[in-house]
């Protein structure tokens, strides 16, 4: 790297999983009443970022891909601390599946000349974790999964990372440019410094790309271009359950001795 | 975009995930589930084994159900690493023209299948809990959404291949059969190691618990507050693998290859004992499908009790070593193989 690494964060506005309600008439859920908040995971990709530049300096810049409205997502981001925020905003990028949603983001940080992308492990609202190996793949950049935590080697012009991988870890180094996800929970994000959510809430407005600004081709993105669809959707019926609440420990002994595991 | 005919292409691929030769039960798993795919379409099913060394693995790959393995042997390839795998598997892809490929859901089944969707424009189901395939030919994955209240299904009509990942533990391995017979095809090595953008420093994996194949499971969720003994003391009383919520896991009390849930595992024990775990829908999941459900926790509201067949209200660290007294005098279960 260069000792100055420009950052680019990717983070998504998702409904807040605590607030989805099922509507009681119908069984389904409703999604429509619950706030729009930063996906969680993405704090702690804020928080990777945030670190990097730390240590060596650089800008970090987050970006997020939405109608305006999600623009409130950056706002937290620069309150964080982020230097800058851009709003991937387009009527063309409607209804994008994985592919073109990690072609648009991958188009975005090579416009912002990105040389580390990071991203949050997941997003809660479809848990895919399918866009950050997908950024990397569109540029042909390497990528680091389930990271834990992060060492950038500005002399080799390379970040090493500890991830995590099945009963264990593993320390890898990567060539620049490359495409971070973090994994959900691995740092402590920091809390949004008072002057610079000041600064977010008054005087921060968002840089805003289209298609156009991105040289991106309508046809490559949206519903149309996106190899999947949702086919249907069906309820998930509960798991009838004996819901017996017993009184004291030999209750739940003698209980758990009469079912057929003990036969 | 692209424009494909997806008449042109045709069989079931499993990816074989390896690790210097330990391969991951889930690609057994996926190898005999896709068994009822291929009877159906009446296509070849085949094999994708990617490594270093690993004879073993293709043999074992047929004697667990594999009609052809495709191998791809290299030392670049050893250990696993995301960019010389993607380039390897498009290089098959583009040459062999496969409809569907299956892979595990973990973290590096979910890390290759990422990478490996964007340049053959493949259609990606992440996490599926159940498969078929339509007389068309069209795969339907079926995944939960929405934190698990709807199973969604997942198409993809007018790309190939049709590309899935599945939750470890939701299908069974079918035991090896030796005298099977399969074809064994060495592919043209497309990776060089000059032209690799990774390098693996150092890999350390213990013991890889295997808690989908328990019969009786303890699970440690936030309420242990860092402390197993509880825990433990309860699972030796019932001779049960220790498994943990995904915030046991997220704290680092319980290691990540014992999480349950949507992003971990899913099992499906005789007895499945919530300790300390509220119940979140991404939880239940991944332990629904137990026999029994038994669960611990302070909180007389905590969902987890309407998802368990017996409860008690009460505080874990007296609850859980009480009940192991109580139960010392049951059955030990037999020892299964």
């Amino acid at each position: 790297m260069t000792h100055n690494p420009t950052i680019v964060v990717g983070i998504k506005q998702v409904p807040d999983d605590d607030e989805v309600r099922i509507d009681p008439d119908t069984g389904r859920l409703d999604r429509s009443s619950a706030p729009a908040v930063l996906n969680s995971p993405d704090r702690n990709a804020l928080e990777a970022a945030l670190g990097v530049r730390d240590d060596v300096g650089g800008q970090v810049i987050a970006m997020t891909m939405g109608p305006p409205p999600a623009a409130d997502v950056l706002k937290e981001a620069v309150a964080m601390g982020c230097d800058d925020g851009v709003l991937i905003s387009d009527i063309a990028f409607g209804g994008s599946d994985t592919w073109p949603t990690s072609l648009t983001l991958a188009r975005t940080a090579e416009y912002l000349d990105a040389d580390i992308v990071v991203c949050g492990e997941e997003t809660t609202d479809s848990s895919t974790g399918q866009v950050p190996p997908g950024i990397a793949a569109h540029r042909g950049w390497a990528q680091l999964t389930y990271v834990e935590e992060l060492e950038p080697l500005p002399e080799a012009n390379q970040l090493a990372a500890r991830r995590d991988v099945e009963g264990g870890y593993e320390r890898v180094v990567a060539d620049l440019p490359v495409v971070v996800a973090v994994a959900f929970g691995e740092n402590e994000p920091r809390p949004a410094g008072l002057h610079r959510k000041i600064y977010a809430e008054n005087e921060f407005e968002p840089v805003t790309v289209d298609a156009n600004d991105l040289d991106i081709d309508e046809e490559t993105v949206g519903l149309e271009a996106s190899p999947t669809n949702v086919g249907g959707m069906e309820t998930i019926e509960g798991v009838d359950r004996e819901r017996t609440v017993v009184d004291d420990v030999d209750e739940l002994a003698e209980a758990i001795r009469s079912t057929e595991v003990f036969a | 975009m692209t424009d494909i005919d997806p008449s042109e292409y045709s069989d079931v691929w499993v990816f074989v995930e390896d690790h210097d030769g330990d391969v991951m039960s889930v690609s057994w798993e996926l190898l005999n589930e896709a068994k009822t795919l291929v009877e159906e379409t009446g296509e070849e099913l085949v094999a994708l084994v990617i490594g270093e060394d690993v004879d073993g693995v293709v043999e074992e790959a047929i004697a667990r159900g594999a009609d052809r393995v495709l191998v791809a042997d290299d030392g670049v390839f050893e250990p696993y690493r995301a960019d010389p795998y993607g380039e390897q598997f498009r290089a098959m892809v583009e040459e062999r023209k496969p409809s569907i490929v299956l892979i595990g859901g973990t973290h590096t089944g979910r890390d290759f299948a990422g990478r490996v969707a964007v340049p053959t424009h493949a259609g990606l189901t992440a996490d599926c809990t159940e498969i078929d395939v339509a007389e068309d030919g069209v795969l339907q994955a079926r995944r939960p959404a929405f934190g698990g209240n709807v199973l969604a299904t997942i198409i993809c009509e007018e790309h190939r291949p049709q590309m899935a990942t599945i939750r470890p533990g939701v299908f069974e391995a079918a035991p090896p059969e030796n005298d099977r017979d399969g074809e064994i095809e060495r592919v043209d090595v497309v990776v060089e190691e000059a032209d690799t953008l990774t390098e693996v420093l150092e890999r350390s994996t213990g013991e890889t618990a295997d808690v989908t194949e328990a019969d009786r499971i303890v699970a440690a969720g936030g309420g242990i507050d860092g402390d197993l003994e509880p825990i433990r003391r309860l699972a030796d009383a019932l001779g049960a693998e220790i498994a943990a919520s995904r915030h046991a896991v997220d704290e680092g009390w319980v290691d990540g290859s014992r999480q349950i849930g949507q992003t971990g595992k899913t099992v499906r024990p005789e007895l499945y004992v919530a300790v300390g775990i509220s119940g979140a829908v991404q939880h239940l999941e991944g332990m629904n499908d137990s026999e029994v459900v038994v669960a611990i926790n302070n909180d007389p509201n905590a969902p987890i009790f309407d998802h368990a067949d017996y409860g008690i209200v009460g505080d874990l660290f007296e609850v859980c070593p009480e009940l192991a007294d109580a139960l010392e005098g049951a059955e030990q279960p037999e020892v299964t193989l």
